[in-house]
Order: structure tokens, then sequence, then C-alpha cells
């Protein structure tokens, strides 16, 4: 197996904020991986340094085996998708697409015109006058089309609306098992993301508090439910991430459990149920739930 | 490292040239901005100065009196807000132009050599179009009624290469110091800003106490003389090289914001 990108113990500050503090992480060839948070947890700034569009204050970062600063071999081969990207004044989408080839190799005109109709983007528009949702589809066409190797979608879809979010999704997985490529997404939608995900990135305030294959982060977190007395007897001991009840039932996000322990809570008429992506995310990204990074 | 990491294949990596030239096209591919609209004003400000000398020569109708206006009409500015319209291109070049290109994954080197040659390419395209309409002012007698717009004052009425020269290194100038103003915005904000305009007060200010103190402003305006405008176009240089290679350093170090 190989690494695309390589971030060892990457720090930066603006001034006396940290905005990424000693994060280290790698990301496999040709997988989709999550870079997930809340606003501020500093996936912005990782995406904006591993494209060389920001500077590290201290740490290394290394992508395609090269440090990306000022480095076309390394530049060449990526491509940034921002929701907040700016475009050169009076461009059209016409003018992204036509000089986008001249920057991507891999870039597919014919795929980029048929994205175009799926979006409906009416390209002779000056991009000031498109709709939020429309300017969202330029980059989100210019992110599949270029087929970069490497490529970042920075909450790429604001404004888009469900039926083209799924639009977007449909075209990435086909598109990926057609042209296999490494893509960096993040994203608030994590739900609908969480099958696209092989891998999971979860910061929070500058910090890496997740760094698992989608598949462990889903099982690393478990829901038991059930009469309250029984519950709590049965999560004794264990760190509890998460507790709603109502009435007298009690439903407690705790870690993995092995088949003897889920087989037990079985027996004692509790449901035992997956929690979802998000479910795990908000839950290692609030407050409370530090006790429970620094015990796991 | 633990793993072999992915190296980059040799076929796919391009040459500088292709590099920086796609930059030069991504500066050209939308000349509405820059060529059309400029052009469209300098035509309407050409025939709104072209109405009025018909005017003034109408009423004023006494030989003596209309050569005296056409010594007047040496001083016309109409033609120079090409320079500024032009430096405000190059200050969208490198704001707007910058981040985008940034997301194309271009290097702040390829984007600043390619920006270079995009400004230096208009520079000479606007430079040939007005010496070209300068001759043309020449050959006509000033339109036929002893106008005056490209041959003001200001400018050269040399041989073409003359004149050619003192339009390019002005409108390099005015280019050159707008994409440093830029890259320092780009940079720094509005702080940038801030600092730049209050550091250009103070060397003005400076430059001035010290031409007065030291009594040198017949000196400076004997210069100004004896060297118009050819020397002045070649001094020119200094500063726009400047620019150039300081907007370069500044952009260096610049990270695009929304």
């Amino acid at each position: 197996m190989s690494e695309v990108i390589d971030v060892r113990g990457v720090t930066r500050r603006f001034g006396s904020v940290s905005a990424l503090d000693d994060v280290s992480f790698e990301v496999e060839e040709n997988t989709i991986c999550g870079l997930l948070g809340r606003n501020g947890a500093g996936k912005t700034t990782v995406m904006q340094l591993l494209t060389a569009q920001d500077f590290v204050t201290t740490g290394s970062i290394s992508v395609f085996g090269e440090n990306p600063v000022e480095n076309p071999r390394v530049l060449d081969r990526v491509c940034f998708i921002k929701e907040s990207q700016r475009y050169p004044d009076d461009f059209t989408a016409r003018h992204v697409f036509r000089s986008a080839p001249w920057f991507f190799r891999g870039w597919d005109a014919a795929f980029a015109e048929s994205l175009i109709a799926d979006f409906r983007l009416p390209v002779d528009r000056r991009i000031k006058k498109l709709s939020r949702g429309q300017l969202s589809a330029v980059g989100v066409i210019v992110g599949l089309a270029s087929r970069a190797p490497l490529t970042f979608f920075d909450e790429p879809y604001l404004g888009l609306d469900a039926v083209a979010r799924h639009l977007f999704y449909d075209r990435l997985l086909e598109d990926y098992a057609e042209h296999p490529r490494t893509v960096v997404l993040s994203t608030h939608l994590i739900d609908e993301v969480s099958n696209l995900l092989e891998h999971v990135l979860v910061l929070d305030e500058g910090r890496l508090v997740m760094d698992l294959p989608a598949e462990e982060a889903r099982a690393s977190a478990t829901t038991v439910t059930g009469a309250a007395t029984a519950v709590e007897q049965f999560v004794a001991g264990m760190p509890v991430m998460h507790r709603d009840s109502l009435g007298g039932l009690l439903s407690v996000v705790v870690g993995p459990l092995n088949s003897e322990s889920r087989d037990a809570a079985r027996a004692q008429g509790l449901e035992i149920s997956p929690v979802s992506l998000q479910q795990l995310v908000i839950r290692t990204t609030d407050a409370p739930a530090r006790e429970f990074e620094a015990s796991a | 490292m633990t793993t072999i990491g992915v190296t980059i294949p040799r076929a796919t990596r391009s040459s500088t040239l292709d590099r920086i030239l796609a930059v030069v096209r991504l500066h050209f591919i939308n000349p509405k901005g820059f060529i059309w609209l400029p052009l469209a004003i300098m035509a309407f400000i050409f025939l709104v100065n072209y109405l009025v000398w018909l005017i003034i020569f109408a009423t004023v109708t006494a030989p003596a009196e209309q050569a005296d206006v056409r010594q007047g009409l040496q001083y016309s500015g109409a033609s120079l807000f090409i320079f500024v319209y032009m430096m405000v291109v190059a200050v969208q070049a490198i704001n707007l132009t910058f981040p985008f290109a940034q997301g194309y994954g271009v290097t702040r080197r390829d984007f600043a050599l390619g920006s270079a040659v995009a400004f230096v390419t208009l520079s000479a395209l606007f430079s040939i179009l007005w010496t070209a309409l300068s001759l043309l002012e020449d050959a006509t007698g000033g339109w036929g009624l002893g106008g005056s717009m490209f041959t003001a004052a200001y400018f050269s009425d040399g041989p073409w290469f003359e004149r050619f020269f003192v339009y390019l290194a002005a409108f390099l100038f005015f280019v050159f110091i707008g994409a440093a103003t830029a890259a320092a915005y780009v940079r720094w904000k509005a702080m940038g800003m801030y600092v730049f305009f209050a550091a250009l007060t103070v060397a003005i200010v400076a430059a001035g106490a010290i031409i007065t103190l030291t009594g040198s402003w017949p000196a400076v305006g004997e210069w100004l003389a004896a060297s118009w405008p050819v020397g002045i176009a070649l001094w020119s240089l200094v500063p726009t090289l400047a620019s150039a290679a300081l907007g370069y350093l500044i952009l260096r170090r610049a990270t695009p914001r929304s």
C-alpha cells in the first residue's frame, strides 16, 4: 500500500491561535477520504496546506512523496475545489471550463459537458449572477472532470439541492470506479456521504481526534437501548459517550462491543444498534466526549 | 517512511513553458474587460474631443487665435485615462486571478512569470496601437482640426520607435505598480494597504523635503525638461522592474483567502 499524503506533526498558527495543532495522518492512494469536523476545526486549513496555498508553522507535509510548496510536479496533479473559490471578474462558467484543460491534463471535456447538462448549469451567465447552488455546481464539475490524481473538495455543495447532491455522489462514485484517484472530501452532511467514504479523519479545534477506516469508525461505537436499569447495569464500568433517556427507556452510546458482550446484552433484552457516522462525529467532537477519547 | 510513497511518473510532468503559457492564456481568456472596453471608452472620449474641437474652431475664427488654441490643445489629458485603467486591470488580474489559479494548482512562480508575460504583451499591444494613432494624428494634421490626443505634450513627438518606447514604458510602469500593490493586498489585505500607502506618503514627503532643503527644485526641473520624454521613460524602468520583483517576492508567501 502506498500513501499519497503524509502529514507529520503539522501545526499552523495564526498569531496566537493554533488552527492546527500537531496533526499527523496519511491518506492512501485511490481512496475516498472524509475530512470531518465542526466549523473552524481546521479542515480548510489542512487542505490549503496540502495544496500549498498556505504554509505550515512547524511539521512536514509530503504529497506524492514531495513537499508541495511551489512544486509543479505535485501541484500539476492536484485539484482543489472549495466552497469559497473566487473567480476572475466577469468570468462565465464557460471561461472556467475552457481554461481548465490547460491546467488539468486529465480533463475530460465530454464528461464536463454531460455534467453541465446534469446540473443544468447556465454556462454563459456571469459567475457573479449564478445562484449559490449553481456556483457550487461549477466547482463540482471542475473537480470531477479534471480527473486530477488528487482531488480536494472542501464543502463542495453549499446551496445544491438534494437531487444535485445525489447527482454529485453518483457521478463521483461512477467516475471513481472507472478512473481511480484519491479524493479528500470535507462536508457537514456526514450521513449523506458516509457510504462514499473509505476512510475518516475527524478534526476538532485543530487536533486530529479520529483517523480510522470508515468501517472501523462505524464499529467503534455502539448504541445500547432498553429498560433503564438493565442498560445501566450493562454499561457499568464502560466509558459512556452519550446517553438519552425517555421515560423508563435508556439509550447509551458506548465503545465497540465484542460478540460475547453483544450476546450478553441481547440475552438481557437489550437492543444493540450501530451508530451512524454523523452521530459518531458529533459525539467525538462534543465537549464531554473528550474523556472518551482520552480513555479509548 | 514505513510504506512506499507514490511517485510521479515522468510522462505526466509538464514543462515550465507550458505552465507559464497556460497562465498567460488564462489572463487573456476574457479580453472584454481589458481590451474591448478600454478601446470603446477611448473611442467615446475621442468622439467627444472631436466634437469639442469642432465647436471651438467654429467659434474661434481668427487665425492667430486658432493657433493659440492648437497650442493649448497640446495639453490634452484625454488619453491618460488608459494608464490608470490598465493599472486597475493589473490589480484585478492579481487580486482575482491569483486565488483562481491557486485552485488550479499553479505555483506562485509560474503565476508571477505568466502574469508578467501577459502584462508586457498587453502593454506592447496598446503601445503599438497608440503609436499608430499618434502617427495618424500627425499625418492628418490633428484629425483635420489640429487636435491633440495621442501626440499630447507629455508624449514623444519623435520617430515611431521613440514614441513606442515612451508609451511602452508608461504602460509597464502603471501595470507593474498596480500588480505590486495588488500583491501586497492579496498577502496582507487591508493592513497591507494601510502600511503601503503610509510608506508611499512618507517617501513622497521625504523626497520633497530633501529636494526643498537642498534647494534642488531648479535642478530637478532642468533634469526633467532635459530628459523628457525618453530619458524619463528610461528611468521609469527602474521603479517598474523593482515593482515586478517586489510583487513576486510578496506573492511568494501569499495565501488566497476568501
